[in-house]
């Protein structure tokens, strides 16, 4: 590669910058619609034609409400996605997820916004450059409904050994 | 030929529900995928999750790599969407996952397949109409190595008894 990694990624998300109790709004959110559920569904080879069939849910009689249900995982998907500057940039591996819960129905057109807090921050058994942090994440809509809640595991390079790589 | 009556034409059902769930009971899902770089870049972007180790082959390499690695949420997300057939379908809510752990690093062009195992199958206590049934998934490549695994736990319709 030409030039220095580190130079490609931000300087404040090291395993040193990630105390146990911070929290933290991510300030993007994403507005679901045809390329991130309709598509992402059918790529992902999800056959359930409630993500994609707008006539299927139709006519008041789901729970889930009227129209195209978001994808639990493409909700999830992307409020991980949104939280992963802030969170991840200078990631490793994805190590593990945890208790994902899918609390609301999300329909197209939905907003979503991502929250996160710091759940742990350890070394790791196996590198001694880097550590593992665990995050809880939220996300929620523009209409302030909970919709995605769960546990990350992050494999993070330490500002000690990568920072200047 | 007789003039087109849509009644006549039984529907061709797909998926399962509560009744055909035993816990011990195995589903080799169907169809595999082959990730691909551009399914990689397409789903990256439109999450949101601009990290150089799924859309920068360069960074990627310079942290070990062969090249571009998979986002991990897109093989997720794939191993989900091959199991809903056989598993979520005809049934109702994903109610949620647990210990999901990303054993190995997927790169495009590698070829994932997915199998489930019933471990528990439950009442509702809120909705007579349907049961709750918890699965554990393993995702394997080409090679045979299991790179992903994790639990899912659904809502599921029960069939009306006639």
């Amino acid at each position: 590669m030409n030039g220095k990694v580190s130079a490609l990624t931000g300087q404040g998300t090291y395993f040193e910058d990630f105390t146990v109790g911070r929290k933290m709004r991510h300030a993007r959110g994403a507005t679901i619609d045809e390329v991130e559920n309709n598509y992402l569904s059918k790529a992902v080879v999800n056959t359930a034609q409630s993500h994609w069939n707008e006539h299927s849910l139709r006519g008041g009689s789901s729970p889930l409400g009227e129209g195209r249900v978001v994808f639990g995982l493409i909700t999830g998907s992307m409020v991980i996605g949104l939280t992963s500057q802030d969170t991840a940039e200078n990631a490793i591996a994805e190590v593990r997820l945890d208790k994902l819960r899918f609390t609301s129905p999300v329909h197209h057109g939905d907003t979503i916004y991502a929250f996160t807090e710091v759940l742990a921050a350890e070394p790791s058994p196996e590198r001694e450059d880097a550590g593992l942090v665990t995050f809880k994440h939220w996300g929620v809509t523009h209409d302030d409904r909970v919709v995605f809640e769960g546990e990350r595991t992050v494999l993070i390079k330490r500002r000690s050994h990568w920072g200047d790589r | 030929m007789s003039d087109f009556d849509p009644a006549s034409f039984p529907l061709v059902r797909h998926g399962n529900q509560f009744q055909d769930f035993e816990p011990g009971q195995a589903w080799n899902h169907h169809w595999g995928r082959t990730i691909t770089e551009a399914d990689n870049v397409t789903f990256s972007s439109a999450t949101c999750h601009w990290n150089p180790l799924y859309i920068n082959s360069e960074y990627a390499k310079a942290l070990g790599h062969p090249g571009m690695v998979v986002n991990p949420m897109l093989l997720l997300c794939t191993a989900v969407g091959m199991s809903v057939e056989d598993l979520s379908e005809a049934g109702g809510p994903f109610l949620g996952v647990e210990d999901c752990r990303f054993l190995s690093p997927v790169y495009p062009g590698d070829t994932i397949t997915a199998r489930s195992v019933v471990l528990d199958k439950r009442e509702s206590s809120s909705r007579p109409t349907s049961g709750i049934v918890t699965w554990q998934t393993t995702v394997t490549n080409q090679r045979g190595e299991v790179v992903l695994e994790y639990r899912r736990t659904n809502l599921v319709a029960k069939r009306r008894e006639a």
